[in-house]
């Protein structure tokens, strides 16, 4: 293990050799370290890599009072908007102005940033914007090539907003558009424009196809709701890499993919969009997919259309679901038919439903509840809690259940089973027997 | 000598008489003038009051008249008074004497002129936050809630988040919070920092070493982007007393700040006592448990009806007194537990709870770590008992001051453990009751830490060529970070271009984030890991090297593997009679001398930037008690570099070859004295032993030559040294700040030093002096005052002939 304390001394003590100095440094044998970017290229090659890259898009540079940016114009044809009707609207977005009613009011959105950890220093490089126009889906994104570029094209962004200022995209309410408006702030001069409304579809995206797909990537809806393919395509997690290794190094190539992965998620979004809105306004039965169906009595649940939602519900325990997936709609079924004042068909549901499971375990406290409340008849309300303490220690026994929800449901049930206990030891109405 | 016993006046004073009788019982035993090294009488002080000042509106002066304050102490009135005329103030507030006011008063005056006003409060830790909350939140409540108070901290629903930041006219938070979650997101905070318009730093002598190295820093982000936002924050700082409040807060702020010193508040009589457990052991330096002398202290205390609060060092300290003194102190029947603990790691609500009992006097005792000797309200108790010293004169009365009622008299009992600093204090109350010689000290340039502050200063805006961050070449910094990938010049700017976060790697309580961390695997293959705790670089070296034992709140861990790669130790639960001392070798090389005296002896004393190397490569295992050597092994790690600062003496040839003793008796001699100088080091410093590296070179022909490294031998204790270097260096990378001042200080240390170790009464040495006796040499302790002797002569170094004993 020999040392050298010597390349800490021959670089003259500066101040930058001192900080390297400050790491701790050790003799061990170590993984030599990945090479984290390409090393720094004289600047000539840079200027030609800006060049390279506008002439490999067909990109133009973009002029406004705050500078310049790049700027990639692209259209999608054959895709033409349909106007979404104001049932399916509420339920995306409830008291939404008139203007969201206008497809060609709506603006997509998508951007690609330097981290994905979001603060003040995290920089969209990429702002892809769509709109429909001329009978297809018009693209353009705007790019810095420098961070002195940021500016106009931020200014670009305002003004395409102020023209269409309904926004339109998926997982922008909690990521892009707050880092839009943080470097809208940043700049001091340019106001982040006003929205008139602000349409995200990753929300009712989840709802529809997250229990069949797993994952709601873009990407992945993409293929398997829409069934596009979009060819090769890179990780969105190389992305910010990707773009900082070309401001260090002006190597242009590696951006190409991220343009085009941009591209398709405009084209995606709008795609998915147009989808969403449909499944939504369905009203006459049109899906067939069962988790589709499950999702949008979810979706109609949460904006209060019980109505419409048990209808939806009932439609899709009709059809072949997964295990966890129908137990789950007959539960939120047999929820809304007990609101309803509908017992009949809520003791049915929770019949079905017994069992080692959390809705099953939901279903003996609810059936306890209805015996005892409803119709008042202790001795069942208290054999179905004896039953439901059974099922637990069986689950337990055989380990079955988390031991968490063990002992939660088992002090519950308990609980439940002293209290009935008392009552049907005595009569419940001195008169009714 | 020591000793400074007072008479003490025959009076009618309930709680004079108890603690005299208490006095009398421990005098009782024949050692009363070792035992009780000092009692000193504190008299009463009146309360020197100022009218409310004229430009307090009308609705805060009735708010504060409703709670019984009508008009100010002079250092309330004084401290407004210069916040109002727009200065930047610091004022030095004992415990209870109404601090928060001194701010509140002028901030709250200015938020109802102009409702747009904002404020941020930042305070040491989450607790001390939520304790100024309640205040702030009665005072709100009196003026019609007009205006909005609220904490901001990792506890923090995110819900709640948005309105805190659109409406908090004052947001309360802590460092850590303002680093990594405020500043990185400050756009979010726009309104916030438009209107700022005060910052409030209370308990000010808390940012001292790495810490306030960093809280310097995060300052200067701080305003960097209020400026961004076009404001102007004054600052008001609160501090302990400390020698030099002013100098520490401008560092801290880089502004011009006035001081605010003398205290208006009245306080009552206090009795201040310092018990020195009596020895059961001369020869080895034993004294009798300082923990248990300090429960049974309490004990008397309690029984004799006075509330009384316990402090100790530890939590395994704090749960050992508790359990003791609830054991004699059961609860009556029906009622609540008259004695409680409290310590980090107790839930809020408990915490309230507690705070509460005390005030209304229904818990009549509390046994507690530092967590109650800062600012929370749990009004004022008879009797303070301090079971070990608290670290710095600052802290020691902070812990007395919770005793202390305005009317009648309290007491305030200092037991000192054998640690060299607690011998030294409970020896020389006078160090203690003069002025503060306590400074704090910060290294806000310190290049780690400004570098990694540089980071997250780009990260949140833009570089610009023109800004000034700190003392440092701004433009070729940043030149270099580009180089190494984090910053890209863009324009004129310099932008952050790393995927990362930088706040979030950065922790404001070390200097380099690279700590290990240990696991305890003790329930085998069955069981799941555990993370117990974290230790950094440098220690971790030392303290969690293979085989080691580690003890971590009181339990022993035995270490079973140290995965230096990945920065992890795996250690299992033990139960066993030592403990183990790394064998360590450390070399230091002068890299570059900023200053160099020369001084009596004949010696030197210098300081400057040095290079030191370290390597860990065996450890011995030591019985406790007895302090016998057990077994040793051997360790191979890798060694250590690090750029530091360093102060250190060199004592010349001559001095050396005057000293009527032996080779090894001499170096024993010259390794005892630097143990000493460190432990007094530490005390001037107002630092721990940790923060501070010792260690013995030759002193080299000149600086920076490479030929002078030798490889490591395993003999550097018996080297002779022809000219040695006793090195007290920063033990972090690039020096926090200490260096410069210990060499100011030369002459202070040497005296006291030699005070520590004359005042020792051990025959040959002991830990508090100049380390175990024994090892080496039957004389370390004579051979180090020896030396002592001719460093503190006032003879001047006139080269040659210095060889008169």
């Amino acid at each position: 293990m020999s040392s050298n304390p010597a390349d800490v001394s021959r670089s003259g003590f500066d101040r930058f050799s001192r900080l390297k100095a400050l790491q701790p440094r050790t003799h061990l044998p170590k993984p030599e370290p990945k090479e984290e970017f390409i090393e720094p290229q004289l600047s000539p090659e840079r200027s030609s890599g800006a060049g390279l890259l506008t002439e490999l898009l067909k990109a133009t540079v973009s002029c406004n009072q705050h500078g310049e940016h790049l700027s990639v114009i692209t259209s999608f044809g054959g895709y033409a908007p349909r106007t979404p009707d104001s049932s399916a609207l509420h339920l995306l977005l409830p008291n939404a102005p008139s203007e969201v009613g206008d497809p060609s009011q709506w603006l997509f959105l998508d951007t690609e940033t330097t981290g994905l950890s979001g603060g003040t220093g995290t920089y969209p490089f990429l702002v892809g914007l769509a709109w429909w126009e001329g009978g297809g889906l018009k693209v353009e994104q705007l790019f810095m090539r420098e961070h002195s570029e940021e500016r106009s094209m931020l200014a670009r962004v305002a003004e395409h907003l102020t023209k269409r200022p309904v926004l339109v995209t998926f997982n922008g309410k909690s990521f892009d558009w707050p880092l839009l408006e943080t470097r809208f702030r940043m700049t001091r001069t340019i106001a982040p424009p006003p929205l008139r409304a602000h349409l995200d579809f990753l929300h009712p995206a989840r709802n529809l196809w997250r229990l069949r797909l797993g994952s709601v990537k873009l990407s992945h809806l993409e293929r398997h709701v829409l069934d596009w393919d979009r060819g090769e395509d890179l990780l969105s997690s190389e992305i910010p890499r990707i773009y900082l290794d070309f401001v260090r190094s002006g190597i242009a190539e590696p951006l190409l993919p991220v343009f085009h992965h941009n591209q398709m998620d405009m084209r995606g979004l709008a795609g998915l969009a147009d989808r969403i809105l449909s499944i939504l306004s369905d009203e006459k039965g049109m899906i067939e997919d069962g988790m589709e169906l499950y999702g949008l009595s979810r979706i109609c649940e949460r904006r209060g259309q019980s109505e419409r939602a048990r209808k939806i519900y009932e439609q899709s325990i009709g059809t072949v679901l997964p295990k966890e997936t129908d137990r789950a709609a007959r539960a939120a079924l047999a929820r809304l038919a007990k609101r309803d004042g509908d017992f009949e068909r809520a003791r049915e549901l929770w019949e079905s439903l017994l069992g080692n499971s959390r809705e099953g375990y939901e279903a003996y406290e609810q059936l306890a509840i209805y015996y005892e409340h409803e119709v008042r008849n202790f001795e069942q309300a208290l054999a179905i809690t004896r039953e439901a303490l059974a099922q637990l220690r069986r689950a337990h026994k055989v380990g079955m259940i988390a031991a968490s929800s063990f002992r939660r449901n088992k002090l519950n049930f308990e609980h439940r089973r002293s209290r009935l206990e008392g009552k049907a030891e005595r009569p419940p109405d001195l008169f009714s027997q | 000598m020591a000793s400074s016993r007072e008479a003490l006046a025959p009076r009618s004073n309930p709680t004079l008489n108890t603690v005299q009788q208490i006095l009398a019982s421990l005098a009782a035993h024949n050692h009363a003038d070792e035992v009780l090294t000092c009692v000193r009488q504190i008299p009463a002080r009146e309360a020197t009051f100022c009218p409310m000042p004229d430009w307090v509106r009308p609705e805060l002066r009735e708010a504060y008249e409703a709670k019984g304050i009508a008009q100010l102490y002079s250092h309330q009135a004084a401290t407004a008074e210069l916040v109002h005329g727009g200065k930047n103030a610091v004022v030095v507030t004992p415990t209870a004497s109404g601090k928060t006011l001194c701010y509140n008063l002028p901030v709250l005056n200015q938020v109802l002129e102009n409702p747009d006003t904002r404020s941020l409060y930042l305070f040491p830790t989450k607790a001390l936050a939520q304790d100024q909350l309640a205040e702030l939140h009665d005072l709100a409540h009196r003026l019609d809630d007009r205006f909005g108070v609220y904490t901001y901290d990792g506890d923090t629903p995110s819900d709640a988040r948005r309105a805190i930041r659109e409406r908090g006219h004052i947001v309360l938070t802590n460092p850590d919070m303002l680093h990594t979650g405020i500043l990185p997101h400050h756009t979010k905070w726009m309104r916030l920092f438009e209107n700022l318009r005060y910052i409030v730093i209370d308990e000010l002598h808390t940012y001292r070493g790495v810490f306030g190295s960093h809280l310097a820093n995060v300052l200067r982000r701080l305003q960097r982007i209020a400026l961004f936002y076009g404001s102007d924050p004054q600052f008001i700082c609160c501090t302990a007393t400390i020698a030099n409040p002013g100098e520490l807060a401008s560092q801290l702020t880089e502004r011009r700040i006035e001081v605010v010193q003398e205290n208006g508040a009245p306080s009552g009589e206090k009795l201040f006592v310092f018990y020195n457990p009596p020895m059961i052991d001369r020869n080895l330096g034993i004294r009798r448990s300082y923990v248990k002398e300090a429960t049974r202290l309490a004990n008397e205390l309690l029984a004799r009806k006075l509330q009384t609060i316990v402090f100790a060092n530890s939590r395994l300290q704090t749960e050992v007194i508790l359990t003791y003194l609830q054991h004699r102190n059961q609860p009556k029947p029906g009622q609540m537990e008259p004695i409680r603990g409290y310590r980090g790691g107790y839930l809020p609500r408990e915490r309230r709870e507690i705070e509460h009992g005390l005030r209304e006097g229904r818990i009549r005792g509390v046994v507690t770590t530092s967590a109650l000797e800062l600012g929370i309200d749990i009004g004022s108790l008879d009797a303070c008992v301090m079971a070990g010293y608290a670290g710095s004169i600052a802290s020691t009365w902070q812990r007395a001051g919770r005793a202390g009622r305005r009317s009648g008299t309290s007491c305030a009992v200092f037991v000192a453990s054998s640690a060299p600093l607690d011998q030294f204090i409970v020896q020389h109350p006078d160090y203690f009751f003069g002025s503060s010689p306590e400074h704090g000290h910060i290294q806000p340039d310190n290049l780690e830490i400004l570098v990694n502050h540089l980071k997250c200063a780009a990260f949140e805006l833009p570089l610009s060529p023109d800004e000034k961050f700190g003392g440092v070449d701004l433009p070729d910094l940043c030149e270099r970070l580009a180089e190494a990938g984090f910053l890209h010049k863009s324009g004129e700017n310099w932008h952050w271009v790393e995927e990362s976060y930088p706040a979030d790697t950065i922790s404001l309580r070390s200097v380099t984030s690279d700590n290990f961390i240990i696991i305890d695997i003790t329930g085998g293959d069955s069981g799941k890991p555990e993370v117990i705790g974290e230790v950094d670089f440098t220690s971790a070296l030392t303290t969690v090297h293979e085989k080691a034992i580690y003890i971590h709140q009181g339990q022993q861990y035995h270490v079973e593997g140290l995965d230096f790669d990945h920065r992890k130790a795996y250690v299992k639960r033990v139960n066993v009679d030592y403990y183990t001392d790394a064998i360590r070798y450390t070399q230091v090389r002068v890299l570059e001398i900023e200053e160099e005296l020369a001084s009596p002896g004949p010696a030197a004393h210098a300081h400057g930037d040095v290079l030191v190397r370290s390597q860990v490569v065996g450890f011995k295992k030591i019985k406790f008690f007895t302090n016998e050597n057990i077994g040793a092994g051997k360790l191979e790690l890798p060694e250590n570099e690090m750029h530091t600062t360093s102060f250190w003496v060199t004592l010349n040839h001559e001095l050396l070859q005057s000293l009527p003793f032996s080779l090894s008796d001499r170096q024993s001699g010259i390794f005892g004295l630097l143990h000493a100088l460190a432990s007094v080091a530490t005390l001037l410093l107002m630092c721990d032993r940790g923060d501070l590296g010792t260690a013995i070179g030759e002193r080299m022909a000149g600086t920076g030559s490479e030929a002078e490294w030798q490889e490591f031998s395993a003999s550097a204790m018996e080297k002779e040294f022809f000219e040695p270097n006793l090195y007290v260096y920063d033990a972090y990378p690039g020096g926090i700040g200490f260096s410069e001042p210990l060499f100011r200080a030369y002459d202070t240390l040497l005296t006291q030093t030699r005070e520590l170790i004359e005042a020792c009464p051990c025959e040959n040495g002991c830990p508090s002096c100049v380390g175990p006796a024994g090892e080496n040499s039957e004389r370390t302790k004579e051979a180090a005052l020896a030396i002592l002797a001719k460093l503190c002569s006032s003879q001047l170094p006139v080269g040659g002939n210095s060889n008169e004993q």
